[in-house]
């Protein structure tokens, strides 16, 4: 008995024991976090929904691209209008036949660990990069690298296979193609598997970084180009977009921006309160409606324009973004390089015209009933959407209707991102949801994806008759020299995709942002994935 | 009692095999291939030559036989591979996080116990008292509100208006006040009827009257016997929710930006990290045995009974 109730009371002990350390470990783990008030002079904090992720510049998910490109610098960079400007290259040479790049680097640039930026380091990550050349090949000039040269201490060469002239402009992404400096290398100089310490030459400098929890940057005092004027840049990392919002709303965050990272109606009652600041970008992408003309109903142009006629675009981008996106006439937004020429016929609401195509077509309205018939088969089509993505399920909704008043039975279908982009390239849609990936990349990403199979779109336009030639353009756009005759075909490729009606350009996606008063000079970067703090500044 | 433990302890064997093989099986039924995601995830235009690459760098190239003998032997090993995502072992990943979700989960226990007990032994006591009728709608709330909109409640009253809590993070006591709150009130409506219903069925049992009638003082006969027996299919609740708990953090770590297990697995199924999956599907399986058997052990110290039953069987 004696020995049985002793047990017991072990037992129990040592339950309490395991139950309470664990707490009080718990407790004392982070309690170091709250920085003293005086560090916090000058700082900029931010949210983000994910950790910031290794600082490495050759690596992709999950480091986040506005982090990297903090830290690490390109050797060109994209300006407003598409315009390329010089960065760590001063300027540079492109020899007639397109293949050669000669870079004439700047030489007033240190990394942040004081080594000098030249054209060996330039030369040892591009060689790096190559070394996973499948990893990288779907930024277009890496795989037609032929050959990386230091001709002298501040010049460097790149000798292509072939030529491709938006090497420049894919110069100008955040990843891979940015700067890591000796000191980060691993002992083997494999990147891919992790740096050291990311030691890069941008205005900012990794101090602190926890997991999940924040990131604290600070300013590269001995940073070659305009000084920031923030001292410090605090991360941190909140998933919840309504929390983002409520920790917003107390102050302890100076600024949220970015796209979608809180819901439109928040943005909204934010800026109502005129308590804040807000700002909102140039179009950074135009979300498309993809419409798969292989299949039947779908074939006919006349049934795809009717679908562009039959819905009312601008109350609908009113009505469902607040007036936050900005209904799109064309394809690709107009500030992007190449894009102004377009003249693809614009197509507004107009029920008649849409009705009469449908006819003309052969797609009649039996008497009695709502939707219409041709040989005995209703115009039944699908509308897949990313079911977490609200603004999407809400337009595919208005959709149904619209398109439901002129006898086109819409059926929508929610799925989940992956699997969205998986039915997509397996060309199992009828229509979806796209949208085009912005600037640097565009607009001769998106024609690539047009042009490549397996993607979506080379099979969405199956149906036009002048397939074969429009993708023998857009091959050809790539390697022509010749400025003037790039602008020709871009103009004629996106009038022609536009006018044959596989492709409904519906909104232009725009980036927010909303900030504390004391946030001032806050401007969004023409590159879509690079950080917004060069400029901006905290009262005091 | 080693044996017995020893007993539990090999039930975790099927149960490991069993969920092994539907995570495996997992990749296969999913209409979405892990390569796919992970390109997807990183924005990367996926051409066929990375696909291929990274499919084979996951192992998905290898027959599902072989892809499920692997797993097994890896996992033997405490190998639980490497996150597609983040290219480090899962298992480290895990383990930095686990203390945080052990944390929230410890503090919404304790909450939950401590008002739970006073809250259903008085509510039981006095019935249809005002306390007893207060103990109705607080158990009514926790069981009808979902975490995540209790979280924002909380959060917009005490931490925004009233500014007596921090919105989000980790670190310091207050910090883990709104999220074990939340995480507790669930727990607090459940174990306060379960107490209730079992201090009223005690107080009808005959020992009460005999203890009377020995002219025993009532708070002893309260708080010594009625308490004392009543607080067992407590506890079994308790245990039976113990595992549920673990994994119930995970919404909470979502809205208060709780550092944890969870909200590393939510990243995990968004981008189809199936190695990270699995090694959370056994860790949340071996929890839910590890619970189930403390809670057992706290039952045979509380009703000696029980050990002895369990003493006759072997």
């Amino acid at each position: 008995m004696f020995n049985e109730r002793n047990s017991r009371k072990t037992l129990l002990i040592t339950v309490l024991i395991l139950l309470l350390s664990t707490l009080l470990f718990g407790c004392t783990n982070a309690s170091n976090v709250s920085a003293p008030k005086g560090d916090q002079d000058n700082m900029l904090t931010m949210a983000w929904p994910r950790d910031v992720g290794e600082m490495n510049p050759h690596v992709y998910n999950p480091s986040q691209l506005f982090a990297q490109s903090m830290v690490y610098e390109p050797l060109v960079s994209y300006q407003d209008g598409g315009e390329l400007k010089p960065h760590l290259a001063e300027s540079w040479d492109i020899s007639d036949d397109g293949k050669e790049y000669t870079f004439h680097l700047r030489q007033d640039v240190k990394f942040s660990d004081g080594t000098s930026f030249n054209a060996e380091i330039v030369k040892k990550n591009f060689d790096t990069i190559l070394n996973n050349v499948e990893l990288h090949s779907w930024l277009g000039f890496i795989s037609k690298i032929d050959q990386t040269d230091v001709i002298d201490e501040n010049t460097f060469k790149l000798t292509l296979t072939e030529p491709y002239y938006p090497t420049i402009q894919e110069l100008a992404v955040v990843r891979p193609v940015r700067f890591l400096g000796e000191a980060g290398f691993p002992e083997d100089g494999d990147t891919s598997k992790g740096v050291v310490e990311p030691v890069g030459t941008g205005p900012w400098i990794l101090e602190e970084h926890k997991v999940d929890e924040y990131a604290i940057y600070k300013r590269n005092e001995n940073y070659w180009g305009e000084l920031p004027k923030a001292e410090k840049i605090k991360v941190k990392i909140i998933p919840d977009a309504e929390t983002r919002v409520l920790a917003f709303e107390k102050g302890e965050l100076d600024l949220i921006y970015g796209e979608g990272v809180i819901s439109l109606d928040a943005f909204k009652q934010l800026e109502s309160t005129g308590d804040y600041e807000t700002s909102i970008s140039e179009p950074v992408a135009t979300r498309q409606l993809v419409i798969n003309s292989t299949k039947e109903q779908l074939s006919d142009e006349r049934v795809r324009q009717a679908l562009h006629y039959g819905f009312n675009k601008e109350v609908l981008v009113e009505g469902i973004t607040s007036g936050y996106e900005e209904k799109a006439d064309y394809i690709l937004p107009t500030n992007l390089p190449y894009t102004k020429g377009n003249d693809a016929k614009v197509i507004d609401y107009d029920v008649e015209k849409a009705k009469s195509l449908l006819d003309e077509a052969g797609w009649t309205l039996p008497k009695g009933k709502a939707v219409r018939e041709k040989d005995g088969q209703s115009l039944e089509v699908d509308l897949m959407y990313d079911s977490a993505e609200s603004i999407q399920k809400t337009m595919a909704e208005t959709l149904q209707a619209e398109w439901g008043a002129i006898g086109v039975k819409l059926n929508i279908v929610g799925v989940e991102l992956t699997e969205q982009i998986q039915r997509f390239k397996d060309n199992k849609f009828d229509i979806n949801f796209f949208s085009n990936y912005g600037a640097p990349y565009d607009p001769h990403t998106f024609l690539n994806i047009v042009l490549s199979e397996g993607f979506g779109f080379n099979e969405a336009i199956s149906a036009y008759p002048n397939k074969a030639e429009l993708l023998k353009q857009i091959a050809e756009v790539p390697k022509t020299t010749d400025e003037e005759k790039r602008q020709q075909l871009y103009s004629s490729i996106l009038t022609s995709i536009q006018d044959q009606g596989a492709i409904i350009p519906i909104s232009y996606v725009k980036k927010t942002a909303i900030y504390q008063k004391d946030v001032t000079n806050f401007t969004f970067p023409a590159n879509r994935d690079e950080h917004p703090f060069t400029g901006i500044s905290i009262e005091q | 009692m080693g044996t017995y433990i020893f007993k539990r302890m090999i039930s975790i064997i099927p149960v490991f095999l069993l969920a092994t093989l539907l995570t495996t099986g997992m990749i296969h039924l999913s209409p979405v291939d892990p390569a796919e995601a992970y390109l997807a995830a990183a924005h990367i235009q996926p051409t066929d030559e990375i696909l291929e690459q990274k499919r084979q760098e996951f192992g998905l190239d290898q027959p599902f036989i072989n892809q499920y003998v692997s797993s097994i032997m890896k996992i033997c090993q405490l190998d639980f591979g490497i996150s597609y995502l983040s290219n480090k072992p899962v298992l480290d990943e895990v383990m930095t996080r686990i203390p945080a979700t052990f944390q929230l989960a410890l503090g919404s226990i304790v909450i939950a116990v401590l008002v739970s007990i006073p809250l259903g032994f008085l509510a039981g006591v006095k019935k249809n008292s005002l306390i007893d009728h207060f103990s109705r709608i607080l158990s009514f709330l926790g069981a009808s509100i979902p975490s995540f909109w209790l979280g924002y409640l909380l959060i917009f009253f005490f931490s925004v208006k009233l500014d007596l809590f921090p919105v989000e993070g980790i670190g310091t006591w207050q910090h883990l006040v709104l999220p074990s709150v939340t995480l507790a009130l669930p727990l607090i409506s459940i174990y306060t009827r379960l107490l209730r219903a079992s201090v009223l069925d005690n107080l009808q049992q005959p020992y009460v009257l005999f203890a009377r009638t020995r002219g025993i003082n009532e708070i002893t006969i309260m708080a010594k016997h009625v308490l004392r027996i009543a607080i067992s299919p407590m506890i079994t609740g308790l245990g039976m929710n113990l595992g549920k708990l673990l994994t119930g953090t995970i919404i909470v770590e979502a809205v208060f930006s709780w550092p944890g297990f969870g909200r590393y697995f939510i990243e995990a199924i968004f981008n189809r990290d199936i190695p990270v999956i699995q090694c959370y599907v056994l860790i949340a399986a071996t929890l839910f045995i590890i619970s189930n058997l403390l809670v057992d052990l706290i039952q045979m110290y509380i009703d000696p009974r029980i050990s002895r039953k369990e003493g006759h069987r072997q």
